[in-house]
């Protein structure tokens, strides 16, 4: 059957060539989710039960079932720089219920991780890091909780980091490792 | 005596120490021993962490596991988020040789090694575990029972879901939360979509905290229509999440509840005739008082 054609040459040829284009898709992009994730997302038939699972979806233009079809066709762009990739709560439901055995949540974690190597992450998520590279703790002691503390019969400081602060090295080092601390610190100076 | 490494978290130690102290004093009643793990850091938080990189949230992880190694003892802990990082890289490093080389690297530059030789626990589910406790010891340490109350159980994400990497069985309506109030002598109450989300996890609080309260506004909705009386969890964050929630809710969306949240270690102090004051119950947001009028 010929294609329909709409006197556009370059989207004739297109639509002449029933294959899948990679013009916007970039496979290696579904490859370093499917091992990122170590789940089977490229087993994903679109049947939704995934949204109709979620809390986000309620409440937002967040549809994991299209993060889903993204990751299957390597929509890169299209996934990491959408805003609602950072909506889901992790909240597992979605993997839980999945027909196929597939754990979409995990899909959302490695998109994060990848949009994260091109600087696109949320301030809130750095600044936890840099908390955490500080203190140990992404929520840290304060004196109001220090004079609760003490009055419970427990030390102000919890037997942790806070306590033993001699500790903080070995966490700065594993953070360094990475780099993390300092693109964190690069990203949140840029904004 | 059951002795545990006792894995704190954040938000418990620094924001609702009663967590704390009454999970210290409520297990030694059930033939439980919780050992400072010293040096342990934050989880780290599985949203912000695991999210930037997946890499750092098990190495950081690790180490936490790696101090109890070194006590060879078992950790137990209190917070579902907690359980995410400690119990699920522990399990992952034991099971895939690839992340645990490569997590062991690292860790060689503070002196460490990932052996894979202990287990973690909630503490939740060592009180209904027969073998450690069982439900009818904790009946049997219950001095003031919290006769005449409903309570709404939360039993959050992360420590039963997903359902295949945990071993909690069914995640669509479990009951054995239900089973541990009931052995305190108040009355569980179901409640519409009871396995829904707090809405704090993944960075979403931090990020869009209208999308995560909305989230928060609905199980509030749904708890009331049960009539319940009280809110409990075992995770601080949830609880940070209801209790401080309803305080923004109210700001934000003008609705108020007035339903105190309590952890599930501070209903068994209470229970076991802890004081609210032994529990720095005045550190939560909404108002307690109306619920230990019916109780004490
Ligand atoms: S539930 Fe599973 S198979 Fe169905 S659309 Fe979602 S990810 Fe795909
Ligand atoms: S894990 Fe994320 S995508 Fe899945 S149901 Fe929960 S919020 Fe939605």
């Amino acid at each position: 059957m010929a294609a329909k054609t709409y006197n556009i040459p370059e989207l004739d040829t297109k639509l002449a060539d029933r294959r899948y284009h990679l013009t916007d898709a970039n496979p290696e992009f579904t490859q370093k989710i499917l091992k990122t994730s170590r789940t089977i997302a490229n087993m994903c038939y679109q049947c939704g039960t995934c949204t109709g699972s979620c809390p986000s979806a309620p409440r937002s233009s967040y549809r994991i079932r299209l993060f889903m079809r993204r990751c299957v066709l390597g929509l890169e762009d299209e996934a990491l720089t959408d805003p609602d990739l950072w909506l889901c709560t992790t909240c597992y439901s979605c993997t839980d219920r999945c027909p196929r055995d597939i754990a979409p949540t995990d899909v959302i974690m490695a998109m994060r991780n990848l949009a994260f190597l091109r600087d696109i992450v949320p301030k809130n998520f750095l600044q936890t890091c840099q908390l955490i590279y500080n203190s140990g703790h992404g929520v840290p002691n304060n004196d109001v909780n220090r004079a609760a503390r003490t009055k419970l019969g427990l030390p102000a400081d919890p037997p942790t980091t806070h306590s033993y602060p001699e500790f903080i090295k070995g966490i700065q080092k594993i953070i360094d490792h990475y780099g993390l601390k300092e693109n964190a610190d690069r990203i949140l100076k840029g904004d | 005596m059951h002795e545990y490494a006792f894995f704190l978290g954040c938000i418990a130690p620094n924001r609702y120490p009663g967590c704390e102290a009454s999970a210290i004093k409520t297990s030694e009643k059930v033939g439980i021993k919780l050992l400072p793990l010293k040096g342990a850091s934050c989880c780290p938080a599985p949203g912000a962490f695991g999210s930037i990189d997946l890499n750092v949230w098990y190495a950081m992880a690790a180490r936490n596991v790696v101090l109890a190694e070194e006590m060879k003892k078992d950790i137990a802990l209190i917070c579902n988020g907690c359980y995410k990082s400690i119990y699920e890289v522990n399990h992952i490093l034991k099971h895939n040789d690839e992340l645990r080389d490569g997590v062991n690297e690292v860790l060689a530059e503070i002196d460490m090694q990932f052996k894979g030789s202990i287990d973690v626990w909630h503490l939740a589910e060592l009180y209904y575990d027969e073998k450690i406790c069982g439900l009818k010891k904790i009946r049997d340490s219950v001095t003031t029972p919290l006769n005449g109350v409903k309570i709404a159980a939360h039993y959050g994400c992360h420590l039963m879901k997903p359902q295949k990497e945990r071993h909690f069985g069914d995640t669509e309506n479990p009951m054995w939360f239900e089973e541990l109030i009931e052995a305190l002598g108040a009355e569980p109450v179901q409640y519409r979509n009871k396995m829904q989300c707090c809405g704090a996890g993944g960075g979403v609080r931090g990020y869009d905290i209208v999308h995560a309260l909305d989230i928060t506004n609905e199980k509030m909705i749904n708890v009331r229509e049960a009539g319940a009386d009280a809110i409990t969890e075992v995770c601080p964050f949830c609880q940070l999440q209801f209790d401080r929630g309803q305080i923004e809710i109210k700001e934000k969306f003008g609705d108020v509840y007035n339903i105190p949240v309590l952890h599930y270690n501070e209903l068994l102090g209470l229970a076991q005739g802890m004081s609210p004051q032994d529990l720095a119950l005045d550190l939560h947001a909404i108002d307690c008082t109306p619920f230990l009028k019916k109780v004490l």
